[in-house]
């Protein structure tokens, strides 16, 4: 058997992979692998971070940025001045009625609390404010009229014929008379696609759609009742 | 101080006998060809077995082994005891090199013929420590007490549910009661350190004993028959003319294989972190997709996949084969040929076993089976999809994402891929064919007719009727004249 003898070279080896170790434990907290706050894992009713819910209950219809989603941008300026906060927490928690909007609380069979409700809200203001004084003069979210639907065909001759062609044929943009397209989006749905456009992807808010004429509150919901009067019954009224 | 030290030394040899013991194993001779780079895969497995242990205890002195609590020992491993977290990820990830080093022992064992008279036994207890390394990975998931280990548990006891007559008395073993509760995991966990640990333990001497006694596989060379009668005549020549002893030319190539192991667990477990816990065991959590670790995601593909008409019978006749089979291989085949040269059904063998196992673990990595239940609300529709649609175009993607089309079906890549992809929907199918797609399904998808209104299939065929590649036409009826251009 040998004997262990502790000359300089091995001390110097020992000291060595002592202060190796050392040194790897004291990077220990900057290691790739060690788990942060963020990786730790929380009941889906806990989540509170405005990225993930927006990202996990939002992203696929209204869009990965607020915007170019299949449904209407939150990150529109416009839209962000004329909704108030209850109305905004009102339809992410128990959906629009008429649209394909769903309930999204848990009082409506939905996933979320009602503070993840209030988060996002939130959460949509701060991140998407946009530039101030875009929505000065718009019209009001809600219609304080019931409009007049000869008067709208008027409006809509002036102000969106040019993109969505005369008598229901569609022009560059596509129909908006189609009876399909109006037994799937409410008045509300058109008072607010009026008013606040979809600049994502070139449709013009209210100011823009005839340069220099921004529409009035009465046309707006002239134009919307002029819309409203081409959609067919329901199908279930129909067969009745 | 030294002389100090040599006298214990000797006191306790006098005493122990440990140094000639010592001294015999490493002298004992091996064949000069079997001191290769190809004999250093069991080694490493025992060397990650023993860290297994060590880290293991290490493990055991935080973790709580109770329903309620066994997660947040988890997370304060994790999060606030120093240096927890590598703990969990060295014994984690020691975990996955066992398997791994383990299969590629068996591998190479089955391939060199080592199976063969007079290693049989060898063999034998080598697949029991097999099937006890499987049970520590799999009683390790479960002590991860999180989604994936409930779910995992949930499964394996409804696998065993299924045998016939006592099926309920099965689960009622493994579960402790009808379902997954306080004495469930206090099973596991003694399961997972007393039962199959000890097991481990007594395997893995008899297996090294059977190794020295019976001495080290020769390199299989191709026309060396393995006959009963003259084998160990042949194999003791061998070791006489050309061996060597296994110190320190053999032993060498174990240690470095045996550091290398180890340094590159330590690196592996400092960059990948420690593997889980994902979310809290809690079944009313319905916002998971759990998923077995990574050797048993073969099986998990494999269950997904069978047609269910074949599912209890194979279910609970094959494992049984395949392991009958692996016990019984050394007694089929003793003899023979080794290399595996003159084994072609052996290498066909290992290479569709390799291929299978790899393809269905690649396939339990996305699980193309299971709809992405999330989809509709997670996965934007990409936007060349949204611009330039018209608006009933639009209120089709709409529809296609909240009516959670998309979580069985991809659009850009992203999606469920239970179904096609929709990106050229209107390449395959015309209008008509949509409609009649989407109202009666067919093909593994439901009929939608009675949950869409009218106004919803056109809004749904309108936009996928735009499915189709720039510059490539879409599906178009025979049957009909063939429209202008400006109207497609």
């Amino acid at each position: 058997m040998t004997s262990i003898k502790l000359n300089s070279r091995s001390l110097k080896s020992l000291l060595a992979i002592v202060s190796l170790a050392g040194t790897f434990l004291a990077g220990c907290d900057s290691l790739p692998g060690r788990p942060t706050q963020a990786e730790l894992p929380l009941r889906p009713s806990n989540v509170t971070d405005f990225a993930t819910l927006y990202g996990e209950n939002c992203a696929g219809c209204h869009g990965a940025d607020g915007k170019s989603g299949a449904a209407i941008a939150m990150n529109n300026p416009v839209y962000l001045a004329i909704i108030d906060d209850a109305s905004m927490r009102r339809v992410i928690a128990n959906g629009s009625p008429g649209t394909a909007m769903p309930p999204f609380a848990q009082s409506a069979g939905g996933p979320l609390t009602d503070r993840q409700i209030d988060l996002l809200m939130r959460g949509i203001r701060k991140s998407w404010t946009g530039a101030p004084g875009a929505a000065e003069g718009a019209p009001p979210y809600f219609s304080s009229t019931a409009g007049d639907s000869s008067r709208g065909a008027q409006v809509y001759a002036t102000s969106c014929q040019s993109c969505h062609g005369p008598d229901g044929r569609g022009g560059s943009a596509g129909s908006i008379e189609d009876a399909s397209y109006l037994s799937l989006i409410s008045n509300q749905y058109l008072r607010t696609i009026v008013i606040a456009g979809r600049p994502d992807i070139g449709h013009p808010d209210w100011k823009h759609d005839v340069s220099g004429q921004p529409l009035t509150p009465e046309q707006v919901s002239d134009v919307v009742a002029w819309l409203a009067s081409k959609r067919p019954p329901p199908p279930l009224a129909q067969s009745n | 101080m030294t002389d100090l030290l040599k006298s214990i030394g000797r006191w306790l040899d006098a005493r122990l006998q440990l140094g000639q013991t010592i001294a015999d194993v490493a002298a004992h001779p091996v064949p000069r060809s079997s001191a290769s780079w190809w004999y250093i895969f069991g080694s490493a497995t025992l060397v990650v077995f023993i860290l297994q242990v060590v880290t293991g205890i290490c493990l055991a002195t935080v973790y709580t082994p109770a329903a309620d609590r066994a997660w947040d020992s988890l997370i304060y491993l994790n999060y606030h005891q120093p240096l927890g977290w590598y703990l969990r990820a060295l014994h984690g990830w020691g975990s996955n090199f066992m398997v791994a080093l383990m299969f590629i022992h068996l591998l190479q064992v089955f391939l060199f013929g080592a199976y063969k008279f007079p290693r049989e036994l060898t063999w034998v207890a080598g697949c029991v420590l097999l099937l006890c390394t499987l049970g520590m990975a799999f009683t390790g998931q479960v002590l991860r007490f999180d989604q994936n280990a409930y779910w995992g548990l949930g499964i394996g006891a409804s696998i065993a549910g299924r045998t016939p007559i006592i099926g309920f008395k099965v689960v009622d073993l493994i579960l402790g009661g009808p379902i997954i509760a306080g004495e469930t995991l206090s099973r596991f966990f003694a399961l997972h350190v007393f039962v199959i640990p000890a097991l481990l333990i007594g395997f893995v001497g008899l297996h090294l004993y059977l190794v020295l006694r019976l001495g080290i596989n020769e390199w299989p060379m191709p026309g060396r028959i393995v006959r009963r009668n003259s084998y160990i005549a042949e194999y003791q020549e061998l070791v006489h003319k050309d061996g060597e002893p296994f110190m320190p030319h053999a032993a060498q190539k174990d240690l470095v294989f045996a550091g290398l192991i180890i340094l590159s667990l330590l690196v592996v477990a400092a960059i990948a972190g420690p593997i889980g816990p994902n979310g809290q065991p809690d079944p009313t959590i319905i916002q998971t997709v759990p998923r077995p670790d990574f050797f048993f995601l073969w099986l998990f593909s494999l269950f997904a996949l069978l047609p269910p008409w074949t599912e209890t019978v194979l279910m609970l006749t094959g494992p049984v084969a395949v392991i009958g089979l692996l016990f019984a291989l050394p007694f089929i085949s003793g003899t023979g040929e080794k290399s595996w040269r003159r084994r072609p059904f052996s290498v066909v063998i290992v290479i569709l076993a390799v291929t299978l196992v790899g393809t269905l673990t690649w396939l339990g990595t996305f699980s193309p089976w299971s709809p992405v239940m999330d989809a509709w609300s997670a996965t934007p529709t990409p936007i060349d999809y949204v611009k330039g649609r018209t608006p009933l175009e639009l209120q089709g993607a709409v529809l296609v994402q909240s009516k959670q089309c998309r979580n069985c079906h991809s659009l850009g890549g992203e999606g469920g891929m239970r179904g096609p992809a929709l990106d050229d929907t209107a390449t395959r199918l015309t209008r008509d064919q949509i409609v009649r797609q989407i109202i009666q399904g067919g093909g593994n998808m439901p009929a939608y007719g009675k949950n869409l209104t009218p106004a919803e299939v056109n809004a749904l065929v309108a936009f996928l009727a735009t499915m189709h590649p720039r510059g490539e036409p879409p599906a178009r009826d025979s049957a009909r004249p063939a429209l202008p251009a400006s109207s497609q």
